[in-house]
């Protein structure tokens, strides 16, 4: 199955994976809020982060990522559209927002514009 | 209306008050947006000859059609007002994402007038707009501002989605040699406008929202930027030298060519630099890369700095910063370097305007003109030290830093040794040696931004040869090469993109990019006929200032004293040689000032 793979130590955060997601979902709208990727900032290290499942309610317990010798929330990475992180979801309609591997096969439209080698398209 | 929002906001910070505008569709038409529009704007509602630090002068942060499209590299947000450093136009580029944020947030521009009460922060926050107080901000560095903005939001999510434009203390202070600094970057030519910031009490401007940016010709557009990815892709300079090392790889080129200025441009002791350069880098950092909204090269090479004062993470050198605060200090020492470097982006200095100053209060030491005991300062070429002193007591006005906080120009005007500034207009010159390129110095001479080389890269044909294969020291076509650049880049900067692209790309490879996102047809005359109308407007701006086109010349050190060694030894500037040609090329008259008739036919008559 393909599957996209992300690699935050090299992306640099120039956002252009989400504006590429929504001029494809929309033809013309630029708005990273509309984006089925969005990409979060925690201190000086990005993390891409595609959009999963919507869920009602966020989780009762918190988790934590060790990465290196940092430790971040698990939120930053978790695809979920929940309260505690309220995005992917479309402001107008208030519909939730999934990624659908859009664009021009064999790449995603984010996979295609990312430069720097974050997003990549793997086969497994 | 594709690209734009078509919404300006007015804030009139005496009235505490604000309105949304429309903004005028013809001026669009006739300037792009981004610099175009907002120097039509500054020249139409300001009086050239205000102070600029009175309550008259405006301040305009205005993106670029482009700019938040999706566009390759469209970024850029320029601030332009009357520089307190020049007394003439200034036009910043910030970097960074406010620029892409600020459309996001519904508005081209942001026209800021007169002047707070009190220290304030002006919020766009989802379409909510507050004057808010920001007493407690006040002396805060640039990344404690953000940082406690952003913590104030009391929503993490919500402060990641925040980005904010803001001045140091030394805006505050309202030093002439104040830059602005978004997202821990400073700005690129904003010497001279944090002070303006600073007295209208205005400490930063945040801005969030989720409006959508429209594109005209949505599928070709895509089609279009995904070439231009490729294209970037296959050409080294943007594939792999800035990539990797950000500006910096310049730093070992320009010094094999001569024209890394060592010691206040006094340019020899050339063997003395050694071990310089991006290769220097990795060993004095941890690089990662960081790039601007949409930005396929991410030039910016984000690093750890120990700098005990900051604690935390900064920007490694750029080749400005390298050759500003480093080389022309006579400081080789990257570590330095950086630290300096980030001490400016934390207290909002500028790293040239900055760099020059020390580095001229440097050869005053050194030539016993001034003495130590009269600045009270240690400031000697090559003392690391010295430099991180310096700074840190300039930004915060203290001590007898106070006096060469009033920038290089004053100093050497109150010493009477003006032929020790090393600048044109009172601003210092970016670090290129002009006699090593004579190009760069017709710029360097004749730019409405004063000597700043991101106005005019030259660089790019003569020293890189990435389009056209020109000998740097010749004189043979360089003022068209000038007059072509200055204009391209005014072009670019109203468009909202950033210059880098153009080591890879041609301009004409931007136009297809250009009219499918406006739905426009322009040709890439067309746009560099625009680009020559905001040339002009900006220099009729500034003749109505007071500058005398008089100016338009380099300082003596680089037409009479020929470099003393390295490979560009005995070369001197020949800007007098090619001045009536680009006049000329211009429809100047001889003695620089646009004809009426020339004015005319640009639509800038009557
Ligand atoms: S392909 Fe999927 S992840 Fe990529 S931009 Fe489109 S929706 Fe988002
Ligand atoms: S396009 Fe790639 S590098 Fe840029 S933010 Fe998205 S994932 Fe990161």
């Amino acid at each position: 199955m393909a599957r996209i793979k992300i690699d935050h130590t090299k992306c640099t955060g120039c956002r252009h994976c989400e504006i590429a997601c929504s001029l494809n979902h929309v033809a013309g709208a630029a708005n990273p809020r509309r984006a089925r990727i969005r990409v979060f900032r925690e201190g000086h290290t990005y993390f891409p982060t595609i959009a999963g499942p919507f869920v009602d309610a966020a989780c009762t317990s918190k988790n934590e990522l060790v990465v290196g010798d940092h430790t971040y929330n698990m939120c930053l990475v978790c695809r979920a559209s929940c309260p505690e992180k309220p995005f992917f979801i479309e402001a107008e309609t208030g519909f939730p927002l999934k990624c659908d591997f859009c664009g021009i096969p064999p790449s995603p439209s984010c996979v295609r514009w990312c430069n720097s080698g974050a997003l990549e398209l793997i086969e497994d | 209306m594709y690209g734009r929002t078509g919404r300006n906001l007015r804030v009139n910070l005496t009235e505490n008050d604000f309105t949304i505008e429309e903004s005028p569709a013809k001026f669009e038409e006739f300037f792009l947006g981004g610099r175009g529009l907002g120097v039509k704007v500054l020249s139409d509602e300001i009086e050239p000859g205000i102070d600029p630090l009175s309550i008259d002068n405006k301040i305009i942060f205005v993106s670029g059609p482009l700019v938040g499209t999706g566009a390759i590299t469209g970024a850029s947000c320029n601030v332009v007002t009357k520089s307190a450093l020049s007394g003439t136009i200034a036009c910043a580029k910030l970097r960074g994402h406010f620029g892409a944020e600020l459309k996001f947030a519904g508005f081209d521009m942001i026209i800021v007038e007169g002047k707070a009460d009190s220290p304030v922060i002006l919020s766009i926050m989802d379409d909510k707009i507050n004057i808010q107080p920001a007493l407690e901000y006040w002396g805060r560095t640039a990344s404690e501002t953000e940082e406690t903005f952003k913590k104030s939001l009391g929503d993490k999510w919500a402060g990641r989605e925040t980005y904010l434009v803001s001045i140091g203390p030394a805006g505050e202070k309202l030093l002439p040699l104040a830059n602005i600094i978004n997202d821990g970057f400073l700005s690129v030519g904003g010497a001279g406008i944090g002070a303006v910031m600073g007295s209208k009490n205005l400490k930063a401007i945040a801005v969030k929202g989720n409006h959508t940016v429209t594109v005209a010709d949505g599928n070709r557009f895509v089609q279009v930027v995904t070439t231009l990815i490729n294209k970037l892709n296959s050409a080294p300079l943007t594939s792999q030298s800035m990539s990797s090392w950000g500006s910096a790889f310049f730093v070992d080129l320009c010094h094999q060519k001569g024209i890394l200025p060592f010691k206040n441009f006094q340019g020899s002791h050339f063997a003395e630099i050694r071990g310089v350069g991006a290769g220097t880098m990795p060993g004095a950092f941890e690089l990662r890369s960081r790039g601007c909204f949409a930005c396929p090269i991410a030039c910016i090479k984000k690093t750890d700095v120990s700098n005990p004062l900051f604690k935390g993470k900064g920007m490694a050198p750029t080749y400005l910063a390298a050759g500003a605060l480093g080389y022309n200090c006579g400081i080789t020492d990257m570590t330095i370097i950086g630290m300096a470097n980030m001490l400016c982006a934390e207290m909002g200095l500028d790293p040239i305007a900055a760099g020059g100053t020390v580095a001229t209060a440097m050869e005053l030491v050194e030539k016993g003109i001034v003495s130590k005991d009269d600045l009270k300062l240690d400031l000697r070429f090559g003392h690391g030290d010295d430099l991180l002193q310096a700074l840190t007591l300039m930004a915060t006005k203290k001590g007898h830093a106070k006096r060469i906080g009033q920038g290089a120009k004053a100093l050497t005007d109150e010493y009477r040794e003006p032929k020790v500034f090393m600048g044109v207009r009172g601003i210092p010159l970016a670090p290129f040696d002009p006699r090593a390129i004579q190009g760069m110095g017709l710029h360097f001479a004749t730019s409405n931004y004063g000597p700043h080389h991101l106005y005019a890269y030259t660089f790019i044909e003569e020293i890189l040869n990435v389009h056209e294969n020109l000998d740097p020291w010749t004189i043979e076509g360089k003022p068209e090469l000038v007059k072509r650049y200055q204009d391209m880049t005014a072009v670019m900067d109203s468009l909202g993109l950033c210059n880098w692209p153009l080591m890879g790309l041609k301009f004409n490879n931007f136009v297809p990019m250009v009219n499918s996102c406006l739905g426009t047809g322009y040709k890439a005359e067309d746009l560099l006929a625009i680009g020559e109308r905001i040339w002009n407007i900006e220099r009729s701006f500034n003749l109505k200032t007071g500058l005398d086109p008089k100016y338009d010349v380099l300082p003596e050190r680089f037409t009479k004293e020929p470099i003393l060694d390295g490979p560009a030894e005995g070369q001197v500037s020949r800007v007098d040689e090619m001045l009536p040609e680009y006049y000329s090329l211009r429809g100047w008259n001889d003695e620089g000032r646009p004809d009426p008739d020339k004015l005319k036919d640009l639509g800038l008559g009557g």
